[in-house]
This record gives C-alpha cells, structure tokens and sequence, in this order.
C-alpha cells in the first residue's frame, strides 16, 4: 500500500514519523503512565522475587550431572554386525544415503551362521560403515531392520575433530566392543 | 523532530555544497533480532526507516527438489526441518495429503494422539514467541521462564519419538509409537500448572507499561493489508479477522472440539497491532489447553496404525491440502505420477508471506520498532526458504 519504488524523502519521513499517540499529554495521564509502570514493574519484580525464594533450581549442570535420556531417545546408531544379514533395507530407507554396506555371497563349504533370531545369514558383511555427520537421526533405519540388530542407543557424547572421524566402521573391533555398553 | 529541524537549517545555510541522504544498513543475516537468517535491508534517516526489503535465501536447502528423489515415507523428516520449532504440525499437513490421495483411514486413538500433539506443539512453539519476543524487547528472564514450560512438552515428545524437535513421528497410517496412561496423567498435571503459569507471565510481560509502550499501535495491520497480501493465522486474527481453519475449514477431528477462535481486540492500542499479535497468541494456548483437555477425556483404545502398503504408491493426480500450523495456515500441493516419489511436492509457507509484508509495515517506522515488528510476526527462516 505504502510501497514506492524509491524511498522516501527526508520530508516525507518526517511526516510519517508521527509520534504513536496522538492525545496530548495531560497531567493526569502524565501521573497514570508513571503509577502504571511502577505498579507493572513491582508485580513483574515480585514475580521474581517468588523465583528467587520458593522455586527449585531446574538446570541441569551439564557435565556434573548427566541427564538420563528416556529408552525410546534417537541417539547414536549402533549395528550388531553378528545379527545382520546384509539385506541393505537400511541403507535403502536412509532419507540422506549415509550408510554404507558391502557384502559377498558367504562360501557354501563355510560354516553356517545364524543370527539370534533364527535367520539364517547367507551375506558375508565385508563393509557396515555409518557417516553420522550425515546421519539426520530420523529413525527410519531402525524401523525397517528384519532382525533388529541396527539400534539407536541413549549414547550423545561422541564429538570428533574432523569430519572423517564421525564415519564409524562397525565392523572394526574397537566399535564392536561397544555393544556392552550401549545396548542394555 | 529537533534533529530534522537542524537538518534543514545546515542545508539553508550552505545550501549546494551539503547534501543529506539516506544510509543503507543490512540488519542481519546473523542478528539476534531477526531470528534466524533473514537480511533486512534498510533505508533509514538516523532512526527513522524509510525503506525495508527484506532478503530470503541464506537458509534455502532445496527442499521441494530433494523430495522429488525420495520416497513418500523419506520425506517426513524433511518436512520436519522446515519449521524446527513445529515440526509436528508439519509433518500432519503432508501426511494429510498423502492419506486424502490413498483413501487411508486413520484409527480413532491415533486422530486423538495427532490433535494433542499438535495442540502441544503449538503451545511450545507460543512459548517460544512468547520468550523471543521478550528478548527482543529487552526482557530476559521471561525466555527462562518459558523453556521451562518447553522444556516438558519436549520431554513428552522426546519419550514418544525420541528426539526433541525433528521427530519423524506421524506417518503416514497413524503416529509411529502409542502413547501411554503415564503419560496421559502426566499431560493433564501439567496442564494445570501451565494454566497458572501462563497468566503469570502474561502479567509478568503483556500487562508490563514499558511491554504496552513497546508494541500498542506499533505495525498496525488492517485486515485489507492483511488479504492483500494472503496473510494467515495469529497474524491475521491479530488483525481481527475470524479466521482459523481448525473451525472453518476443519481437518482431523477438530470438529468434534469446542473452542473459541481468538480475534485482536485492540485493548492497548489499535486492532492490528504488535500487541495484538502478542495477545492472540498467548489467549490461543489457553484455547490449545481446552482442546487437549477434550482429548484427554475424549482418547479412545486401540491401534494408532491403519494399515498401509509397504511401498506406498499415490495414485495419479494431485491435491492441495492446508493445515492451521502455530504460524500461519500451510500448505501441500502434491502432484503424483503414479511413482514411489512425489512428482512435485511445493510448499505454501506462511512465514513468506508475513515476511514480505515488512517491506508495506516498515516505513516511518524507528528501527527499534522494525524489531518489534520482526518479533511480533513470528517467522521462522526454515520455513521462508525451506
């Protein structure tokens, strides 16, 4: 409505930059300004006060205190690569393609392996690498995993210096070992 | 006023050799006031704005593009990262679409568990205005006060999704997990609480005198503005339109609620302004209470997931769907060519629309109140951009 293509000029602005209200001042609203902001402002201070006095502290200091995540909480994703049988529907599902997956044809003469759930596992996993840098922890992977053996645990604290340091390889032995401690 | 005067004695005095002009200055994209990455190039006259544009794009990530590669289900948490701060009413109102194109019906407990938590979304994100808008006003404390209320909602959201804000937790069917008894209980104590919390912060921040001097007739829009330009939501009810589409327009079960569509009344000022707009929203969670009270008493048992192919293919054609988001109305034009992945997937985004109304609200306006403005429309840049 206002809109023109090129901006206003000096006097112009001066005009529009008319004061907000437009009743003069009077006495008495003069004196009704200052009895209402000092009323409002001792019953904002009051409410501080009951703060400051009745109310429990509700910060959690972070490295102290650690909060407990609820079980169902989308953290870290951890593969159990024993119970995996290399049918790539994660990394099928995953919205920003952030899991990696090789596996060959497992030799016929090779003993037979069989995940917790019964299935027998005819993939042998050769690579399960996740880039949590990319990871957006949405949740889908998990979702769709026939034996369940790709989780998300409560575990949140894993910063790295480089970007190359967030993909996980889960079939190194140091990220094996993690299973005892993060899956309960 | 005393320094324009000044202005034109300099110039009668040496009359061709000075010149006054306005200075340009870009407020953000990183400024505490602008929140997010918006860039509002100003013309200004010391205090006083003449001109406004506002700048988009700095948080574009090709949302819509991206979505024509994914499948139907892939899309849900790009839909969250739209507006990071009501993600759950983000994912519903592409859900919707989906299922209105399937023909999905969708189990009675899991419409209860949509409606409350979108009912809960739209809560914390109030709460969120609530305590932005104070720190752009220059009140701090009033930003704690509200996390700690954000903070349960979160939790809740948190035990049934997993994550705090990009939840991926209504899908297509249904909500992915059911909600349970302890929780329910723990919703409706924490009502309570929020209903006497809320009024003492409205105390706190809406009735302060230096608050009302800040934001009463402050960018008043009138409801011609407000259609010129297809504004929505708390932005056009500020304005005092009657407009909400949860009762005009219902979707869901939100017509079997009963709750008042909150108008600007124009109490500290004139209708339309940022008061207005502060108002609207802070009286529309006391009417999100009442509906998820409803739904407390209301909840049925049974299934939250209908039942729906594993492969979902949308039939050809293409639909438009808009849902009553905390912003503003959204909307979904979906267009299907019978593949796993939309055809075209574009986004109606109320934040937009809001955002290029600064260029008409701006002018002769002080620049403090240019952030009052900012403040009192409520936009999320992960929306504009998407």
């Amino acid at each position: 409505m206002n809109s023109k293509s090129n901006p206003l000029s000096l006097d112009e602005l001066s005009q529009l930059s008319q004061p907000r209200d437009t009743n003069p001042l009077t006495f008495k609203k003069w004196f009704t300004n200052i009895w209402e902001t000092f009323r409002s402002v001792t019953t904002g201070l009051g409410i501080t006060m009951k703060y400051v006095t009745s109310v429990k502290p509700v910060t959690i200091e972070y490295p102290e205190v650690r909060e407990v995540l609820p079980d169902t909480s989308r953290s870290r994703l951890f593969n159990d690569v024993d119970n995996c049988i290399s049918c790539f529907q994660c990394a099928n599902v995953c919205p920003v393609d952030c899991i990696y997956i090789a596996a060959v044809r497992r030799d016929k003469e090779a003993p037979k392996l069989k995940t917790d759930g019964g299935n027998p596992i005819k993939l042998d996993l050769i690579q399960y690498t996740i880039d949590t840098a990319l990871c957006c922890y949405c949740g889908l992977c998990t979702t769709v995993c026939p034996t369940g053996c790709i989780t998300h645990t409560t575990d949140y604290e894993y910063s790295q210096y480089t970007v190359d340091q967030m993909k996980y390889d889960y079939l190194d032995e140091e990220v094996r070992a993690w299973k005892s401690r993060l899956i309960k | 006023m005393e320094e324009n005067n000044n202005h034109s004695n300099i110039e009668t005095e040496t009359e061709e050799k000075l010149k006054t002009d306005l200075l340009t200055l870009n407020m953000g994209p990183q400024h505490p006031a602008t929140h997010g990455v918006l860039r509002v190039e100003i013309k200004t006259d010391s205090e006083i704005v003449a001109e406004a544009t506002p700048h988009l794009g700095y948080l574009h990530r090709c949302m819509e593009k991206h979505c024509e590669n994914l499948e139907y289900r892939q899309v849900i948490p790009f839909c969250d990262r739209m507006d990071y701060l009501a993600a759950m009413n983000m994912e519903w109102g592409y859900v919707l679409a989906i299922e209105k194109m399937l023909g999905t019906e969708i189990t009675p407990r899991a419409q209860y568990v949509r409606t409350m938590v979108a009912e809960l979304q739209r809560i914390a994100s109030h709460l969120m205005f609530f305590g932005t808008y104070a720190i752009d006003l220059g009140a701090f404390s009033p930003f704690l006060y509200a996390f700690q209320d954000r903070e349960f909602i979160l939790r809740i959201f948190e035990e049934l999704s997993g994550v705090r804000l990009l939840y991926n937790y209504i899908w297509v069917g249904g909500v992915w997990r059911d909600i349970n008894d302890d929780q329910l209980k723990r919703i409706s104590t924490f009502l309570e609480t929020l209903e006497e919390n809320l009024k003492k912060y409205h105390s706190l921040v809406g009735e302060n005198k230096i608050f009302i001097e800040r934001t009463a007739n402050v960018a008043k829009i009138t409801p011609e503005l407000a259609y010129e330009y297809g504004a929505t939501g708390p932005v056009l009810r500020g304005a005092g339109v009657k407009w909400d589409l949860r009762k005009d327009r219902p979707y869901g079960i939100y017509d079997k609620f009963d709750f008042d569509v909150i108008t600007g009344k124009g109490e500290k000022g004139t209708v339309g302004d940022c008061w207005d707009r502060y108002q609207v929203r802070i009286l529309e969670m006391f009417e999100s209470i009442k509906i998820i009270k409803q739904c407390l008493d209301g909840i049925e048992e049974g299934p939250v997931m209908a039942k729906v192919p594993k492969i979902i293919k949308v039939p050809e054609g293409e639909i438009f769907v808009r849902t009553e988001c905390p912003r503003g109305e959204l909307g979904y034009h979906l267009i299907s060519d019978g593949g796993k992945t939309p055809y075209r997937l574009k986004v109606k985004s109320s934040c937009f629309t809001h955002t290029s109304m600064l260029g008409d609200l701006a002018p002769g306006m002080l620049i403090a109140d240019l952030v009052a403005t900012i403040g009192s429309i409520d936009i999320v840049l992960g929306e504009v951009d998407r």
